[in-house]
């Protein structure tokens, strides 16, 4: 082996070993450590070593599990509008938008994310209040009498707020997903005589399937896991995973902070595990236009 | 001045001291150290007299490195218990009535030597006497801590939509104010608030509003949840700007919350939105300076001392009520805004007497409670507050 051939091997191990390297120690290793102190003895303003499971206790037979079965609920609800909204839209793009233009099309998606997340959120409230533009608007057509009150600090703020912050993500994917079905499908089912909808339910969706899952966990990951949301769109007491974790920190109690968050973890594991049976989620890397 | 010659000024000073220090030996070290900047991690409310803390140096002669604290009790312990507090902060603000205590107990902070700020001979008599208030700036019975802002949270409401003074928590609970009403999404003022109206209106039996045991907790929290179930408020509050805007835009109409809130709620809205004295009593609070361990061993006490001199002048004190409406914590407040009729116009000067003599109202009350960062059973009180949060 020549001296060339040997560093250019070496090299090409080490463009393995290090992205390997980086998601050990930013990714795994962090989850193992959460997975670790969530069974460590809390004490007055830490935590020391030692094993009990009463966080876990603590989160399955306290209010904490409403919460978060009420904040799951409510981030399924805006999976699914989001799907309503978005990959309509994810499909325009890429059957009706010149090829050349899409991905700048797709790009504009991008630019609600180059505002912070909070003000994007806070934003919200001008709007939606009870005083806001779309009371505002909505009483001066004649819509409404009295202020809308339901669509500000209330769980629909809050799914409102979710659809409005993660909407880009079933968009992307679709798209994404829409770029792994060949062109050539839609002009058979057209030749063929296909309406819209037979296109969608036989055709699309069956293939987009794994990309259109992957944003849905996206969005529903998201939707339990940003405290953001309830604490500023939602009524009283308005909590998520996210949030009931950030309160666990503030209340010094690190090991139930760790409890909740290996619980969303493992949430996430199990949803991709279902997602991966009935979709098998390799495909979403499949090829373009096989 | 600018930061240019602020890092000039240091860098020779730091040349200067260290020639010293090479000089006289090694002893010279904290006098090196005493050229840095005092660093301090405070609130943002422990700053007045403009947006940058250039007139604090300039009255306290010294130089401020300033960091952004938030309130949160597990921030506080983190970093200096935990974390690397001690080396990154010379002095730090927090809660009294508990944190004192808990940062003195892990030696975070340090005792201190009040004969070294003159005007402590300006502190509020409260802090001398032996009672709950002198409690909040002691460890063991040693000062830790100097009080500079302090305040008996109350009821803000919508006096232009009301049309009346209110007086009582009732209001809170009153179903006039259905879906209209808010409290602070947080356990501590929020079932301490609640605790003192069913104590006072003889609803329930309560021994100690700010130290509930785990039934007494019980029975506030289960008050609160028949409430929220029947849609009395309209949220619980997160956040000074979420608490403004919640009275601005006339979401709710009363809402137990920090006075600043009640302040700039009613200058955005240029509604009369009032802060009411209630007669079941208030939370009492107040927010300390404390001298890290690791300011003592870098030689800042003489900056530190120097700093809370300045924070028990009434310089302080009534800026400090005119800006944000806190309680000053020293006397001659009143006696330095009449001798500054340049500072405080007649309007500003009315405002703050009215201010003043509200709080004197508030603290007059019997049943008030002060604050307590580390209630005896906490779990308690976290547990019946995430269900609270659920209902």
């Amino acid at each position: 082996m020549s001296i060339r051939s040997g560093i250019t091997t070496s090299l090409t191990r080490w463009v393995f070993i290090l992205p390997i390297a980086f998601m050990m120690l930013f990714f795994a290793l962090p989850m193992i450590l959460t997975a670790v102190w969530s069974v460590f003895e809390r004490t007055m303003f830490w935590m020391e070593p030692g094993f009990t499971l009463f966080s876990y206790e603590n989160f399955f037979t306290s209010a904490r599990l409403l919460n978060f079965l009420a904040s799951m609920y409510h981030s399924s609800i805006a999976v699914l509008i989001c799907l309503v909204l978005g990959f309509p839209i994810a499909v325009f793009v890429r059957r009706r938008i010149p090829q050349a233009a899409q991905h700048r099309v797709v790009l504009l998606f991008i630019l609600p994310f180059m505002v912070s997340e909070t003000i994007r959120v806070f934003a919200l409230r001008p709007v939606l209040q009870r005083n806001g533009l779309v009371n505002g608007a909505l009483m001066k057509l004649g819509v409404i009498t009295e202020p809308l009150t339901a669509i500000l600090y209330t769980p629909l703020g809050v799914i409102i707020g979710e659809v409005l912050s993660f909407l880009p993500f079933i968009v992307f994917s679709g798209f994404l997903a829409m770029e792994a079905v060949p062109r050539y499908i839609f002009e058979i089912c057209e030749d063929l005589g296909a309406n819209t909808f037979r296109v969608y339910k036989d055709i699309i969706l069956p293939l987009a399937a794994p990309g259109i899952f992957a944003g849905s966990v996206f969005i529903f990951v998201n939707g339990i896991g940003v405290a953001l949301l309830p604490n500023i769109l939602g009524g009283p007491g308005a909590v998520n995973a996210g949030l009931i974790a950030t309160q666990a920190i503030s209340a010094l109690d690190f090991p139930l902070a760790m409890a909740v968050s290996a619980i969303m973890t493992a949430t996430l594991f199990l949803l991709l595990y279902i997602g991966h049976r009935l979709f098998d989620l390799t495909h979403i890397l499949d090829p373009v236009n096989k | 001045m600018n930061q240019t010659n602020k890092d000039r000024r240091r860098l020779i000073g730091l040349a200067g001291a260290g020639l010293a220090a090479g000089a006289t030996g090694f002893r010279s070290l904290p006098a090196f150290a005493a050229d840095e900047p005092l660093k301090l991690w405070a609130a943002g409310i422990a700053k007045v007299g403009g947006k940058d803390w250039s007139a604090m140096e300039e009255q306290a002669g010294i130089s401020i490195a300033y960091n952004a604290k938030s309130a949160r009790a597990d921030e506080a312990m983190q970093k200096m218990v935990v974390g690397d507090g001690n080396k990154l902060y010379d002095a730090m603000t927090d809660n009294g009535g508990g944190m004192e205590d808990a940062l003195a107990s892990q030696n975070a902070i340090v005792e201190l030597d009040v004969s070294r700020i003159p005007n402590w001979k300006n502190v509020l008599p409260t802090y001398l006497d032996g009672g709950a208030a002198a409690n909040t700036i002691r460890y063991e019975g040693k000062v830790v801590a100097i009080p500079y802002i302090s305040n008996a949270d109350s009821l803000a409401y919508n006096h232009t939509v009301i049309g009346e003074d209110l007086n009582s928590w009732e209001a809170l609970f009153d179903s006039q104010f259905k879906g209209r009403a808010a409290m602070q999404n947080d356990y501590g003022p929020t079932l301490t608030n609640t605790a003192i109206y069913l104590k006072s209106s003889g609803k329930q039996d309560i021994e100690n509003p700010s130290d509930m045991t785990p039934a007494e907790v019980k029975g506030v929290c289960q008050f609160l949840i028949e409430h929220k179930k029947k849609g009395q408020f309209r949220t619980f509050w997160d956040g000074f700007q979420n608490g403004v805007d919640l009275l601005a835009s006339e979401e709710v109409l009363v809402s137990s919350c920090w006075e600043p809130i009640q302040i700039v709620a009613g200058k955005k809205s240029a509604q009369d939105i009032r802060y009411g004295t209630m007669q079941e009593g208030h939370q009492t609070w107040n927010n300390v300076f404390m001298l890290t361990k690791g300011g003592m061993e870098r030689g800042q006490e003489e900056a530190f001392y120097k700093l809370m001199n300045l924070y028990l002048d009434p310089w302080f004190g009534s800026r400090t009520l005119n800006g944000l409406g806190f309680t000053p914590q020293m006397t001659g407040v009143n006696e330095y805004i009449d001798a500054n009729p340049k500072d405080f116009d007649d309007s500003a000067k009315a405002t703050m007497n009215t201010r003043l003599a509200n709080k004197q109202a508030r603290i007059a009350v019997a049943g008030n409670s002060w604050q307590n960062v580390f209630p005896t059973h906490i779990r308690d009180y976290q547990d019946w507050w995430a269900r609270v949060q659920s209902a």
